[in-house]
């Protein structure tokens, strides 16, 4: 009974990390558990209903778990807590949706008390068909999505066993010359391409997009891409261009301003949920070729209607990509559901080890406001006071002191509000890429950046997504969109790529003191304390005096 | 002991003069409430023991075989040989496992006292026999009918002889010897079935279905043929119009003799559900036993500060109870459970204040003081003998009134008992077997069918499976089972031998000789409470080693959060949940620093310093810089504003002025205070302090008061000192070994007292007169008595003039009174000598 986990009452798993055994612990309590916190010392993870049909899903049975929770505890293990796990983990495949060779789609179940119980669901009824025995009922082949994500919300998720279409198949090869997947990154496309679709969950800048292009070989089909915003189906489209067997050719953008639909085509969220006269008129996309795989770039921003238009979609192999299953909307469950259970994670630290991703300093700046800001802050109406405390006067100081103090590196200036980085981009003579920049510009500048043209960039929230500026070190953000985390978490990600050079990234939050941007702060931060990526805090003097 | 056993004795008194004082002692330790008060002599103990409510009450207590035989002896003729019982339980073919397990099924009714008499004449006491005798109102669980003497004592002799003459008996003009004629028939097994050969098959088909019971069918004024033919030879007898009956006889012929359709002589075994490793069960248990002390105390850390009020009923309200399962995290039965096991402990109580609330008593201040393994034992030595049943709350009593936890109405005083039973049961398992509930409950049935079905039960179960129910999932949580096994510890509470029991010695013979006294009394009786004493510290003793040690350090992690990877030691984790908030309990504690929790133990009177250094001195790793820093920021904050008491302000734009008050020595006694140059405040009311500026020459004016400043109470709140409630047990309790061998001198005396010839003693007495003698011979006497340790017997005259006999071993004999341990009332008295008319010696036994 030495075991490096303790087992607490809210069904959260700590394992104290600098343990002999932490290892062997981690490997087997991953497969059921969620990594929640990867702090120095003890990680937290959780055991969650989801989390336990998620290891249901990947062949793990109950005593596995059990089994894996009581070797390893340091403590008894509370006997309710087995007995829950067990109850939980067995409502699972009570009901497994499969192809009937003459009714086609088909809720059969092993336990029919069950399937007379989710049948007099309200929500059950209007997606099934006729009875065929007891324990068979008719689903029609358009709610497969839908009875999923109803089936889970009543506690019995089914196993889905109806398989999936190939899709056309079109000819896909990696090219390695020269490089080759990281060892994490194949056993990511090994894992999803086992568990058929799913989640894979890794850090910014750990090359999620390999796995896409990974998982595309593997599929050797016609594949649709759904990123977040045309900057990033650009990079996706030079990507797959350089790594692949693919040329210019044979992959279309369907985006605002162009639509080209090939064997592989890469659309925006923007586009596909652009709504005319109360209809979604790029749906079609969807049914124009007979795609075998479907890649969503940015599971966690996944917009609520293409979680509907993925419920048609089950039939069709779908991965998931992401640094991040928080959502901020708390809509995890319908990912599971719908796209499929998470195949792979791994904590940034352990990546960063390996060498994949730099290592980053983070600090947070607090400065103070003037006499006259406070006044005015404190008699701002509520929903300026983010406004006014973000902007403050001393943060641009700071933020001049910051470049000053790294000049040389490529060095990038994140806000929110256009005026503050307006101001900021005159007084450190370095352009602003907003939401009006065209794309064009948007491009040149950043090619200007990576060639070290431009060694200062100022850049509104428009660049949070996918835009890849290898060799920023250092990255200042002087305001945000409130308390996002994963925002924090895509902003850190800028820094994260490993520099040729070997350079330290720095990351610097400059953050207003006794405000809600304090505490707004204090809470996109706590994710990436979670990942073991903590903050030094320091007074603006210090900065101040040291540039 | 008392001259030779006659060979049959007439009466139960003279059967229980017969027994040996130990056989005595089992009778009382099994109806302890015949020496309550101390019956004075045998007879009496007799008469009592034949009382209608002390009979039902040892028949009660009398387990399913036991109560099958006496049923039988019910249906039996009175004497009854113990071959006829055999007969009656064992049927014709004689089960052979019947067979074994009657002996001591009748050395139990024996030593019981229900049954008396020798082998050749085996004698259910009367009461017992008409409590358990079939009658028309109360249908005997045998299902068997009246006797044919009976069932024919009413009928006219002409129908008699119908009868009679049917059956091809001679005849005979008295009734008496006509109904003995037809019982001989019906009990001689080859007439009958020869007779019932030529039945009609649906007069057997009749027979067949009465045979078992209820025995008592409807027919017509014209009965059908097949009815007739039965009627006819007195196979039916008539009761009322209308009615019949199967007369006793005939049913035990066409039951081949048994009085039972399933006796069941043998207990149902206690199944075993699964086997854990032993350590894996102790170790459960004991984490659970840690929990179960977390949760405790979590519960009067969370009422420390006045806890809920007190319904005027009594009780915690729903509402409360609701609150508080949500604040343990925990189901509300769960949570109703811990409340009354820490009630039962005595470590809450209701304050007894205007408005009632509950709290934490002093003992709880104490409880806190002792080793885990103590308060652990406290709170399992409470759960036993609490009769006090959580498992009732939220149900309704008679008055259809909800019943509260805390509240009255929760004592049900059969729970000790079953929960001792219960675990008992299972310590008979072997170590780290865990029982199925439902072959426990069969059992505990079989043990007590009489107890069963009572008006407390709401339908499935009855109130006995209910407890026992209760007392397997308590004791999992309680942590006296680990994975529903008995742990070592939950073993040792009961007082039991590390591995199981062998079975406890089977009587040979069905013998008089040897009463079931010397079974193991560790396993079937609760403890007594100095016994209890012991086997609580060695149950202590033995948890001890499992609970884990406190620790006294943790480890702080950037992210804000420090986690102790275990129980820590109380200074620690009371300071850490001052300056922390508590994000997961279990093995380990998750504490996270936020502002608020910091501001809160700067609040405490901590400085940064103090923190900064308990940090570092308790931490295993460096403290992270932002906690560092987050400690510094609010304390950098906190004290900016200033907070403070004051009754009434003088303000004033000329600050010279107010210079000028301060200054002069008349303000004194106002003791006002600067606050800023234009404001000075002063404790006293705006009243006084208007006076005394006007004494001193000033003209002020009043303004309107405001900012009174009230005074929070800090202190952790306590009851005055409470005891713990009193377990209600129905009945007086098992009484102990010393009790029981001076009752029994008690009765002897007595008894030898009203019929033992006594010595002559200057006069002769007549029995039953009092003694009768001078006061020097008293003198004498007595004192002889003092040396010689001997009794005596007395006749006293109490002060209200009323005279009384009694048994007395006189102790010391000084200044006109002797002190003497008194047999009859049990105690030691003293005796003012005047009052003694006589004296007499007990004789020789």
């Amino acid at each position: 009974m030495n075991g490096p986990l303790i087992v607490q009452s809210d069904k959260t798993l700590l394992l104290e990390v600098d343990h002999e055994r932490a290892d062997d612990c981690r490997r087997a309590i991953a497969p059921f558990a969620e990594l929640e916190r990867a702090p120095e010392h003890i990680h937290t993870y959780r055991v969650t209903p989801l989390g336990l049909w998620n290891a249901r899903a990947a062949g793990h049975d109950a005593e596995q778990v059990v089994d894996a929770l009581v070797q390893y505890s340091r403590y008894p293990v509370p006997h309710a807590l087995l007995v829950d796990i067990a109850d939980t983990m067995d409502r699972y495949g009570r009901l497994t949706l499969s192809k009937h060779p003459a009714h086609g789609l088909v809720l059969t179940t092993t336990d029919r008390p069950v399937l007379e119980e989710v049948l007099k669901s309200k929500r059950i009824a209007p997606l099934v068909g006729a009875r065929i025995d007891p324990d068979t009922v008719i689903v029609h082949p358009s709610e497969r999505g839908q009875i999923k994500q109803t089936l889970l919300k009543l506690g019995w998720p089914a196993e889905d066993l109806a398989g999936y279409v190939d899709g056309e198949a079109h000819p896909i090869e990696l090219l390695e010359d020269g490089w080759a997947l990281r060892p994490y990154q194949k056993q990511a496309v090994e894992n999803f391409w086992h568990g058929g679709s799913g989640v894979v969950v890794l850090p910014c800048g750990a090359g999620k997009t390999l796995v896409g292009a990974g998982s595309m070989a593997q599929a050797k089909s016609t594949t649709l891409i759904l990123v977040t915003n045309t900057v990033s189906a650009r990079q996706w489209k030079h990507e797959l261009v350089k790594r692949t067997s693919l040329t210019e050719d044979e992959i279309g953008e369907y985006s605002g301003t162009r639509k080209e639909i090939r064997p592989v085509t890469i659309a925006t969220y923007q586009v596909l949920t652009t709504k005319r006269k109360g209809v979604y008129p790029h749906l079609e996309l969807f049914d124009s070729r007979d795609w075998g795989l479907i890649v969503y770039d940015e599971v966690h921003l996944l917009p609520a209607p293409v979680f509907k238009f993925t419920a048609d979609l089950q039939a069709r192999r779908r991965l998931g990509l992401t640094a991040t299953l928080v959502r901020e909307d708390g809509r995890e469950s319908d990912v599971f559901s719908l796209i499929g259970p998470k195949r792979f994670d791994a904590p940034w630290k352990e990546i960063e080890a390996q060498g994949y991703i730099a290592p980053a300093d983070c600090v947070e700046v607090r400065v103070n406001l003037t006499d006259a800001e406070r006044l005015a802050y404190a008699t701002a109406e509520t929903e300026e006071k983010y406004r006014f405390c973000a902007t403050t006067e001393t943060k641009r100081k700071v933020t001049e002191a910051i470049v000053r103090r790294f000049a040389g590196q490529q060095i990038l200036v994140i806000g929110q509000y256009i005026d503050q980085l307006d101001e900021l981009g005159e007084h450190l003579n370095a352009p602003v890429i907003k939401g009006e920049t065209s794309n064009a510009q948007r491009e040149k500048l950043f090619d200007a950046f990576r060639e070290g043209e431009i060694s200062v960039l100022v850049v509104s929230k428009v660049a949070n997504f996918s835009i890849d500026l290898p060799e920023a070190t250092v990255a200042v953000q002087v305001s945000g969109t409130f308390g996002s985390r994963q925002e924090e978490a895509q902003r850190l990600g800028r820094v994260l790529r490993p520099k040729a050079d070997g350079h330290q990234a720095h990351f610097y939050s400059v953050v207003a003191r006794d405000t809600i941007d304090q505490d707004f702060a204090a809470h996109r931060q706590r994710f990436l304390a979670e990942q073991g990526y903590a903050y030094r805090i320091v007074d603006a003097d210090e900065i101040l005096a040291g540039g | 002991m008392s001259p030779e056993a006659p060979s049959a004795p007439r009466s139960l008194a003279e059967a229980l003069r017969a027994r040996d004082d130990a056989s005595l002692a089992a009778l009382l330790r099994s109806r302890p409430d015949l020496i309550t008060p101390v019956p004075t002599d045998l007879t009496q103990l007799a008469t009592r023991a034949g009382t209608r409510a002390s009979v039902l009450r040892a028949l009660e207590r009398l387990d399913r075989f036991a109560l099958q035989t006496a049923e039988a002896l019910a249906v039996a003729p009175e004497p009854a040989s113990y071959d006829t019982l055999l007969g009656l339980m064992a049927g014709d073919v004689r089960d052979d496992t019947v067979a074994a397990a009657l002996p001591r099924a009748v050395a139990t009714l024996r030593e019981q006292a229900l049954v008396w008499g020798d082998d050749e004449r085996l004698r259910l006491v009367r009461t017992a026999r008409e409590l358990l005798a079939p009658s028309a109102q109360h249908p005997s669980p045998t299902g068997l009918g009246p006797s044919v003497q009976e069932a024919t004592a009413g009928m006219s002799p002409g129908r008699i002889q119908e009868i009679v003459g049917a059956a091809g008996l001679a005849s005979t003009h008295d009734s008496v010897s006509a109904a003995a004629g037809l019982t001989a028939l019906f009990t001689d097994r080859k007439t009958m079935a020869a007779l019932l050969a030529k039945a009609p098959e649906a007069a057997r088909e009749v027979l067949s279905r009465l045979v078992w019971g209820p025995p008592y069918g409807q027919v017509t004024a014209e009965p059908a043929a097949h009815l007739r033919w039965l009627l006819d030879r007195g196979l039916l007898l008539p009761t009322a119009p209308g009615t019949v009956v199967l007369p006793r006889e005939v049913a035990l012929h066409l039951r081949e003799g048994r009085a039972h359709r399933e006796p069941e002589p043998l207990p149902p075994a206690v199944e075993p559900a699964g086997t854990h490793a032993p350590q894996i069960v102790d170790a459960t248990a004991a984490g659970q036993a840690y929990t179960a002390l977390a949760t405790v105390e979590e519960l009067l850390k969370d009422w420390d500060e006045g806890g809920p009020a007190v319904l005027r009923a009594g009780g915690l309200s729903v509402r409360d109870l609701k609150r508080t399962a949500v604040a343990l995290d925990v189901p509300e039965p769960v949570a109703a459970f811990w409340v009354e096991l820490a009630y039962a402990a005595g470590l809450l109580a209701s304050d007894g204040e205007a408005d009632e609330r509950y709290a934490a008593t002093p003992a709880y201040d104490e409880w806190l003081e002792r080793p885990p393994a103590e308060r652990w034992a406290r709170l399992a030595e409470a759960w036993l003998a609490a009769t006090r049943t959580p498992g009732v709350v939220g149900g309704r009593d008679a008055k259809d009134r909800t019943l509260s936890a805390l509240g009255p109405g929760l004592d049900r005083s059969a729970a000790p008992e079953v929960r001792h039973r219960v675990l008992t049961l299972l310590a008979g398992l072997p170590h780290g077997a865990a029982p199925t509930a439902e072959s426990v409950l069969a059992r505990l049935r079989w043990e007590r069918p009489l107890r069963g079905p009572q008006r407390d039960g709401d339908g499935a179960d009855d109130l006995r499976s209910r407890l026992a129910r209760w007392t397997l999932s308590e004791a999992e949580l309680l942590g006296v089972t680990g994975r529903g096994a008995l742990s070592a510890q939950g073993r040792a509470l009961l007082g039991a031998p590390a591995a199981a029991p062998a079975a406890a010695p089977e009587p040979s013979g069905p013998g008089d000789k040897l009463p079931v006294h010397h079974r193991p009394a560790a396993l079937h009786e609760p403890l007594s409470t100095t016994e209890q004493a012991v086997a609580t510290a060695a149950a202590a003793r033995l948890l001890a080693p499992l609970l884990p040690e406190p620790l006294d350090h943790v480890l702080l992690q950037a992210d804000l959060t420090a986690v102790a990877p275990g129980p820590l030691r109380r200074p620690l984790a009371d300071m850490l949940g001052v300056l922390a908030d508590v994000e997961s309990k279990g093995g380990a504690t998750v504490y996270r620093f936020t502002p608020a929790s910091v501001r809160r133990a700067l609040d405490a009177g901590r400085a940064a310093a103090d923190l900064h250094a308990f940090l570092t001195a308790h931490s295993r790793t460096p403290v992270p810089q932002p906690l560092a820093y987050l400690i510094d920021d609010v304390a950098r904050k906190h004290g900016h504003l200033r907070v403070g008491a004051a009754s009434a302000y003088v303000r004033c734009d000329d600050d010279a002025l107010l210079n000028e008050i301060l200054a002069d020595k008349r303000a004194a006694a106002l003791r006002l205070r600067r606050l800023a140059p234009t404001v000075l405040a002063a404790p006293t009311d705006p009243a006084t302090l208007l006076e005394g500026l006007r004494a001193m020459g000033f003209a002020p004016a009043a303004e309107s008061a405001e900012g009174d400043v009230l005074i929070t109470r800090a202190d952790a709140h306590r009851t005055p000192p409470r005891t713990a409630p009193e377990p209600v047990p129905d009945g007086p309790p098992p009484p102990d070994t010393t009790l029981l061998s001076a009752a029994i001198r008690a009765i002897r005396a007595g008894d030898l007292a009203a019929t033992a010839p006594r010595k002559p003693s200057g006069s002769a007495l007549a029995g039953g007169e009092l003694p009768r003698t001078s006061s020097a011979e008293t003198l004498a006497t007595m004192q002889a008595a003092v040396l010689t340790g001997e009794s005596l017997w007395i006749g006293y005259v109490n002060a209200e003039g009323t005279a009384s006999q009694r048994v007395i071993a006189p102790i010391r004999v000084e200044g006109g009174f002797v002190t003497a341990y008194d047999h009859t009332a049990d105690e030691v008295r003293t005796y003012p000598l005047h009052r003694v008319t006589g004296v007499a010696e007990l004789a020789e036994e």
